[in-house]
């Protein structure tokens, strides 16, 4: 009695760790996006499958060398490679690769201009993200490092690279696309949840490669619609702490980093308009705070082995605090 | 020892003779040995080595990750150790382990005395060593490759990725050449060189897979080869063929290199299997039920695999429709997959299983890898691998089917085999405790993984944040990783240690049914004599053939001539056909080997004198190989083989062992030049206008070319059919006409871009150019060295009308070179000029 | 019909036939594909045009592997001779590899129906 009643608690333990540990912000088998929907259920699908397949072929092997106990005729082992090796996997083949191929057009349709509300330019650098939200009146919005959808809306993302390959990839949403230099990949995704995901850099790309993320946010229509409009304006922040201000124009921050919103030429830096409200610094992986800011300024290649952004060495502790003072304050 | 014969006088100086023909040479000059014995020792031995380095590189890897934000190493130096790990394990053990074992145990498998080319595969082993201690040694310089062991660019062709990338090319290109080297040698030695009566139908499986294997490899690795030629020539030069800007595209390398590492993994895994495929049966105690089923799954598996290779680029970009057609064949190269597994399990059901240590470690990796085949199934699938592509379910995915499909096999391969290395026996403790740590510690390393990329956490980050979720799966991998490595520590310390203090044993204790368990490991001769076959299982169905072997009463018992012999029989129904004289002991090899590797190590440095000093050493060096010990006169016409049976010792065309090598090494240059090709073709399919408004070689220099290399090698051909005839002087003289007409094509070949203007940095269109004519050039080039060499040949008398095996070889080249020259100066002197 | 074809085929490589017929099917179709969509200009924007020349070259393959397959059954003795062919004769080397080639000749047909089948589901060059 004992013994089933702890293996009835491990299955127990076993089944609720697995399924508690497929949730996640990164997780693909936690979905909130239509793609995402449909390829877990495939997933599970052929889990679920492969694991009575797997079960079967090691039972077979198990019997075949241990428990039977006469040897089979030659006839109807020789027909067993027929129907197991041939006729079985033929038939869960055709079946399974029918449905993927009538699946994947429906996945992926090529959402056109007209079909996509919201075009979103993703251009992958090492090792940040330049993200311009492209609005049906011909405006656009800069930003970086950090994706935001409306719910319930099919978002057309077209993703280049400045530098090396990289891959865009939101697991709750979707599968994931490269930023490839000298081509112009196109995805899109239709989120289902609201909440607040995770997405990450899928190909390596240099040295932080680990550090390239960025948090997915997904709004409802109308807080997207607000969120959008509010960015499509300065921040009230750019007029405060003109301290801070100053000493960012006068250490060259801005050669490399817009803060006005508009589209900059530059480009070789994050756009750092409306930093201060974004969840994150560093792409995706440090917290938004001034002492963050601050760490980051003074020595990013401490934080981000390989970042291209020059050591702040000509700025003293102090210098560096107002800077990021100021930067917070671009909500 | 039961079959040990009692000899006559004459028998027994016939055994000393030949016992002192086939001796090793004593002292250092001991590795100068080209027997396959030793040279699959040393190859094995060697990737064991690689394969314990990379093993200690995951192991700091698995440290790293053990926990979230970790600072152990730094970001660079966890690039370099995965980056490492991989090329070591892939390029530096999983490829040599198999070309090892079948310089081992081919011979006797086949009852051969040899490989048919044993210096070509010492030179071979020389490489691998020099070009891996090359490749592994740079990590302790902090000049690893760094971007992963597929090397994407733009990452890889820029500065970012150090010297580690020039190491990781020039070192590899280098072992490939060993490779091919390998796999002409397979095909010849199993097509050419079995024993008498060993029909097809009746060849032990191993041979079969190991020629599918080899004729793999030669389609295989020439595309990388092609591909790295591209990529060092941007490296070090700035030809842009992977840069956008200039016209080229980082996705040709990508179609490359996979192109070559679909394949490559089938040419991983095949062999592996195939040691299951001799494993099982013997410890089933019958013949394998199956056998045709065995040569369907190897010879599809072979085909389809080169079908598969853009289901590595599924995220991409590519069309639909084109990413369907590799899922398509992706799934169906599960078919004779599955074949395989369900023959292994018709075989034990017809049969009494034995649960020895190597059935064991059998079963363990059928049951790993068959996990792995299905979530294979899973990631053919486009839509599933676009979420799954590049995270840690494909790392949990590929070391499922790589240690389950491959290490589990070679170590099971490792405890059944160890017998004929030197007569003893690995201990069955050991081995046991080592499959339970092994197997255990792997599904505990991996298993994890498939839920750990799901969850969203991608290959190749040297740390994690720790509030995603990941934290325990890396904690258990690495845990299970130091299981892992406890359990083939088990097993090193039972190969070095625990065998020096063991008795000899039974040399065939588990009464396998195949012909190299008469194998005798202290003697160095392969078989005693060479017998005839009559069956698949030769040692269960004729009880006296080991002691018939053994008292010399078959072929070629004696060595009466003083020389190194093995007999060369038909492909279908090995009809003994020729005695074939292979050679001993050679120091240019090595000499080779050194040569070459130090053009290859040069050039990573940029040490351009010095590489072409050695490259010319190098060519020196071959030739004076090929002089001194190739295309031998013999001495009479026919030896006598013993059971009345008389064979010529010498052939020229197509029955010979050098056409045969010639016409392999040729195809693979062939596919080379042919992917080369592809990316001209390439370049013209993703541009509007792939020349970029640019000039290209103009038609006339290029027909010129074609016209001169068809008059060379017209001029070759008659003099092969003119020497034939007696015809010497006037041989002669076309010889020398050739090359001079092949060095006018040469010219005329460069004249083309050259006199155009095309500057190959400037970009795709002018560097694919003038990489193909350079290419052109450089064969008829080597062309015109064989021309010259058959002439020298010629006036030293070592080739004359009878006697012209160079010059067939020679003329078959040149029919290559035909070909080349035809698709290269049509291409680019016409395409797309001419449309 | 016999007559055309060699009366005994003594090669090895006839075993390859079946496979050497799906890996140019396959070529013909991916190559094709690749060009079609990334050129439209050099081969029209139809995809309908596509999915039939995938079609037409599926029906030709499919007819090679089945003469292919219909030799080997002949080189098999129409059947007469259960495997295992283990006899160290010519009539048993003959009859493995009439059979080992049906087989592989089974398993291309497969493959080649399998190849074909997303010109079935995919509609357009999407990307």
């Amino acid at each position: 009695m004992r013994e089933s009643s702890a293996r009835r608690a491990t299955v127990l333990a076993v089944s609720s760790l697995s399924l508690a540990s497929c949730s996640g912000v990164q997780s693909a088998l936690d979905p909130a996006g239509e793609e995402a929907v449909q390829v877990a259920a495939l997933f599970w699908v052929m889990t679920i499958g492969g694991l009575l397949i797997w079960s079967l072929v090691v039972v077979l092997s198990l019997y075949a060398s241990r428990w039977k106990g006469r040897p089979t005729s030659e006839t109807s082992a020789g027909k067993l490679i027929f129907w197991g090796g041939v006729v079985f996997p033929v038939a869960v083949l055709t079946a399974l690769l029918s449905y993927a191929l009538w699946l994947m057009p429906s996945l992926r349709p090529f959402a056109g201009g007209e079909q996509a509300s919201l075009r979103v330019e993703v251009v992958g650098h090492q090792f940040w993200w330049r993200v311009v939200y492209h609005l049906p009146d011909r405006t656009a919005v800069v930003s970086a490092n950090e994706i935001r959808l409306p719910v319930g809306q099919r978002v057309e993302f077209e993703l280049t690279s400045a530098d090396m390959i990289h891959s865009f990839w939101i697991p709750v949403l979707g599968g994931k696309m490269d930023l490839i230099p000298g081509r112009t990949n196109r995805v899109s995704l239709s989120a289902t949840k609201v909440g607040t995901y995770r997405g990450q850099c899928a190909e390596f790309c240099g040295t932080s490669h680990a550090r390239m993320a960025f948090p997915a946010v997904v709004m409802k229509q109308a807080d997207f619609d607000a969120w959008l409009d509010s960015r499509s304006r300065v921040s009230v922040g750019l007029a405060m702490n003109p301290d801070g201000r100053a000493l960012f124009k006068r250490a060259g921050c801005g050669d490399c980093h817009g803060v006005d919103a508009r589209e900059t030429t530059s480009g070789k830096g994050p756009d750092l308009s409306h930093v201060g409200s974004r969840l994150t610094i560093g792409a995706g992986f440090l917290p938004n705070e001034i002492d963050a800011l601050a760490r980051f300024i003074a020595h990013p290649g401490s934080v981000k082995p390989g970042a291209l952004m020059p050591a702040s060495t000509d700025l003293s502790a102090d210098e560096i605090d107002q800077i990021a003072t100021w930067l917070k304050g671009l909500q | 020892m039961s079959d040990a014969p009692t000899l006559t006088p004459e028998k027994r100086a016939e055994e000393e003779q030949l016992r002192a023909v086939w001796a090793n040479p004593s002292g250092w000059r001991y590795w100068t040995s080209v027997n396959n014995s030793q040279v699959g020792l040393w190859y094995g031995s060697t990737a064991f080595a690689f394969m314990l380095f990379a093993g200690l590189l995951a192991l700091l890897v698995r440290a790293q990750l053990a926990v979230p934000e970790n600072d152990l190493i730094s970001a660079e130096l966890y690039n370099q150790a995965y980056t490492l790990h991989g090329t070591v394990m892939m390029f530096l053990f999983a490829v040599p382990i198999f070309e090892a074992v079948a310089i081992f145990l081919l011979p006797p498998m086949l009852g051969a005395r040899d490989m048919p080319f044993p210096r070509l595969g010492a030179f071979g082993f020389w490489s691998f060593l020099i070009g891996g201690v090359f490749v592994c040694g740079s990590i302790f310089f902090g000049a690893a490759p760094n971007s992963g062991w597929f090397m994407y660019p733009p990452l890889a062709t820029s500065e970012q990725a150090g010297i580690g990338a020039d190491i990781w090319l020039l070192g590899l290109s280098f072992i490939e050449v060993a490779s091919l080297a390998a796999a002409v040698e397979l095909i010849v030695g199993i097509m050419k060189c079995r024993a008498p009566g060993m029909r097809v139908n009746l060849m032990p499986l191993f041979a079969w897979y190991l020629l599918i294997v080899a004729g793999m490899i030669v389609f295989a690795f020439p595309p990388l080869i092609a591909g790295d030629l591209l990529f060092e020539m941007q490296r070090m030069f700035d030809w842009p063929f992977f840069d956008p800007e200039r016209g080229g595209d980082p996705l040709l390398w990508q179609h490359l290199f996979w192109i070559f590492g679909h394949p490559e993994v089938y040419i991983i895994f095949l062999p592996a299997i195939a040691l299951l495929a001799m494993i099982i049966p013997t410890f089933s105690g019958r013949p394998i039920i199956g056998y045709s089923w065995i040569v369907l799954a190897a010879v599809g598996t072979g085909f389809l695999s080169f079908g598969l290779w853009v289901h590595h680029m599924f995220a991409t970009g590519l069309p639909q429709i084109s990413l369907a057609f590799f899922s398509a064949a992706s799934e169906a190269v599960a078919i004779p997959t599955a074949v395989q597994i369900f023959v292994f399990i018709a075989t034990m059901l017809a049969g009494r299983v034995i649960f020895s240590t190597p059935m064991l470690f059998a079963m363990g990796g059928i049951a790993i890898f068959v996990m792995g085949g299905l979530t294979g199934v899973m990631v053919a699938l486009a839509p599933f691998d676009w979420q799954a592509h590049d995270t840690y379910f494909i790392v949990a995915h590929l070391h499922y089917v790589l240690i389950g499909g491959m290490l589990f096999p070679v170590f099971a391969g490792l405890y059944y085999y160890y017998p004929l290395i030197d007569g003893r026996h690995m201990s069955d403790k050991v081995g046991r405790f080592a499959f339970w740590m092994m197997f255990c510690g792997f599904n505990i390393t991996f298993f994890p993984m498939h839920l750990a990329g799901l969850r969203g956490m991608p290959r190749r980050v040297y740390t994690y944040p720790a509030d995603i979720g990941w934290d325990w799966f890396n904690l258990i991998s690495t845990m299970g990783a130091v299981v892992l490595g406890i359990g083939m520590f088990a097993v090193v310390v039972d190969v070095t240690l625990h065998r020096r203090r063991q008795p000899k044993g039974e040399v065939n204790p588990w009464k396998a049914g195949t012909l190299e368990w008469i194998s005798e490991p202290e003697e160095n001769w392969g078989v005693r004599s060479i017998p005839h076959i009559e069956s698949r299982y030769p040692l269960w169905d004729h009880a006296s053939l080991a002691r018939e072997v053994k008292a010399g009463e078959w072929y070629l018992a004696d060595a009466s001539e003083g020389r190194r012999e093995t007999l060369v029989t038909s492909v279908l129904d090995a009809e003994p056909e020729q005695v074939l004289r292979v050679s001993g002991t050679s120091y240019m090899t090595i000499v080779s080997a050194v040569t070459l590797g130090t053009v290859f190590v040069a050039l990573t440095f940029k040490w351009w004198i010095v590489s072409l000093l050695s490259g010319l050493a190098f060519i020196a060096a071959v030739l004076y190989w090929l002089w001194t010990g190739t295309g031998e006169i013999p001495e009479k016409d026919e030896k006598d083989i013993g059971r009345g049976i008389r064979l010529p010792l010498y052939s020229s065309g197509v029955k010979s062992a050098g056409w045969w090598a010639m016409f392999i090494t040729m195809t693979g240059d062939g596919t080379a030049c042919a992917s080369l090709v592809f990316g001209y073709f390439f370049f013209w399919t993703i541009h509007e206008d792939f020349t970029g408004g640019l000039t290209g070689p103009g038609v006339l220099w290029p027909m010129m070319a074609l016209a001169l290399f068809v008059l060379a090698w017209a001029a070759t051909v008659v003099a092969r059919e003119v020497n034939r005839r007696g015809g010497k002087t006037a041989a002669r003289m076309l010889l020398g006409l050739g090359g001079v007409l092949s060095a006018a094509g040469c010219a005329a070949a460069l004249a083309g871009p050259w006199t155009t203007g095309m500057y190959p940095t400037a970009h795709v269109y002018p560097a694919i150019v003038w990489i193909l004519v350079i290419w052109a050039a450089v064969h008829g080039a080597l062309g015109i060295i064989m021309q010259l060499y058959c002439l020298a040949r010629s006036y030293a008398g070592r080739l004359t009308p009878r006697y012209d095996m160079e010059l067939h070889n020679v003329v078959l080249y040149w029919h290559f070179m035909l070909v080349t020259a035809l698709i290269t100066f049509s291409v680019v002197g016409l395409f797309p000029e001419a449309i | 019909m016999w007559r055309v074809l060699p009366k005994e085929i003594e090669s090895l490589w006839t075993l390859f036939t079946a496979p050497v017929v799906w890996a140019l099917h396959f070529l013909a179709c991916y190559v094709g594909a690749a060009i079609f969509c990334e050129k439209p200009s050099f081969l029209g924007s139809d995809f309908d045009n596509l999915r039939i020349a995938v079609a037409s070259i599926t029906v030709v393959a499919l007819a090679m592997i089945v003469v292919s397959a219909l030799l080997a059954y002949r080189q098999w003795g129409f059947g007469t001779g259960d495997p295992p062919h283990d006899e160290p004769t010519h009539r048993d080397r003959a009859l493995f590899q009439g059979y080992a080639t049906l087989l592989l000749s089974g398993l291309s047909f497969v493959a080649v129906i399998f190849t074909a089948l997303p010109a079935l589901f995919v509609t357009e060059c999407l990307r």
